[in-house]
């Protein structure tokens, strides 16, 4: 898709935008209120179209941000791992938890009677 | 000593609410999506659809009724290309960006589970440093989708992270769980995606909300309906060049 036309001229206020940026943010706020993790470098990936390896370069992204951000969590001295006895509401239901594993346990099922 | 005093006195104090809401019109995707969105954020409230009708400044209107202080707002355009404006009311910024690649956490058959209402970790990569436009597009995610510390309905753990990458010009969303593994009486942390996944391609950056100057336009973007149209002359020219 190479052929797409760009726009000649498009506005990028650079001054507006970084007054309107000062005008809001909260980056003097501590870390704990925001949580927020930049990597040190760019993300990258080879081939945007390619399913396999983008997923690949998020998951390598997400994984070194949690490893940053729960030593952070530690030397502030807050508990953050969830106790083996806590149970509570999950974002997805047991019913469809199920689901999936039923689905899961077919597939495999399929995948070895094709052997 | 700051950061110790705030860990240990238990006090809600940043206090961002979100209006999760959609205009009238939108396919049950985008339905699904905006409930998944929901329950990813326990500090965001909800309204009734927005009449098509009314003008999106009305939006400001709602979210001060509602007492918030941000927005997520869904529309859907042709029944086909839904946009999604992430505003800062009442003052601004608001950013419009189409939402691409939409699956909800119904349709991906993903293995992750986390906590409703626990605080998200959230990853971004170093390119959102790297322009003012990025930057402000950054600060408005963290204050969107991150969950106050000591809100209500926050549970506080800390078993999943938001992932925010900027590629190909375009926000792509990544949703994971923290697992932690006992191998050889070594812990270690893998990751479980839970979902949902979308990508957001930024269009416009407004100073103000659903108004106001233009601060920023997306030079790669190109709008749904004159791609459909470059595809469809692209095809219509096929056969031509086959006959030279």
């Amino acid at each position: 898709l190479g052929k797409l036309q760009l726009k000649k001229e498009t506005i990028n206020d650079v001054a507006g935008l970084e007054q309107k940026l000062s005008g809001f943010d909260q980056r003097q706020l501590p870390w704990l209120e925001r949580m927020e993790i930049t990597a040190t470098k760019p993300i990258e990936i080879p081939d945007i179209n390619d399913d396999f390896s983008r997923e690949l370069a998020f998951y390598n992204q997400a994984l070194a941000a949690v490893e940053i951000g729960r030593h952070k969590l530690e030397e502030l001295g807050v508990l953050h791992k969830r106790p083996e006895d806590y149970f509570a509401e999950m974002v997805k239901s047991d019913d469809h938890m199920q689901k999936i594993r039923t689905k899961l346990i077919e597939e495999k099922k399929a995948m070895e009677r094709s052997e | 000593a700051q950061l110790k005093k705030q860990s240990t006195t238990g006090k809600w104090s940043n206090k961002q609410r979100v209006l999760v809401f959609c205009a009238r019109g939108v396919n049950f995707r985008t339905r699904h999506l905006m409930t998944d969105v929901r329950t990813l954020m326990p500090h965001s409230k909800k309204d009734v659809k927005l009449d098509r009708k009314d003008k999106l400044f009305v939006v400001n209107e709602v979210c001060e009724m509602k007492n918030c202080n941000n927005t997520v707002f869904f529309e859907m355009r042709r029944k086909s290309d839904l946009f999604m404006w992430l505003a800062k009311t009442p003052d601004g910024p608001s950013v419009k960006f189409l939402v691409e690649n939409v699956h909800t956490m119904d349709e991906l058959r993903l293995t992750g589970n986390h906590l409703k209402g626990s605080r998200p970790l959230l990853s971004f990569d170093s390119t959102f440093e790297e322009q003012p436009h990025l930057q402000l597009l950054k600060e408005m995610l963290i204050q969107i989708y991150g969950t106050p510390n000591y809100h209500p309905k926050s549970k506080p753990f800390v078993d999943h992270v938001l992932n925010f990458s900027w590629a190909d010009n375009r926000v792509w969303f990544r949703n994971y769980q923290i697992v932690d593994t006992e191998v050889d009486k070594e812990m270690t942390t893998t990751l479980n995606e839970v979902g949902p996944r979308f990508v957001l391609n930024p269009i416009r950056i407004f100073a103000g909300s659903f108004c106001g100057a233009t601060l920023w336009e997306n030079p790669f973007y190109v709008s749904p309906n004159e791609f459909r149209r470059q595809q469809r002359r692209a095809a219509s020219t096929k056969y031509l060049q086959r006959v030279q």
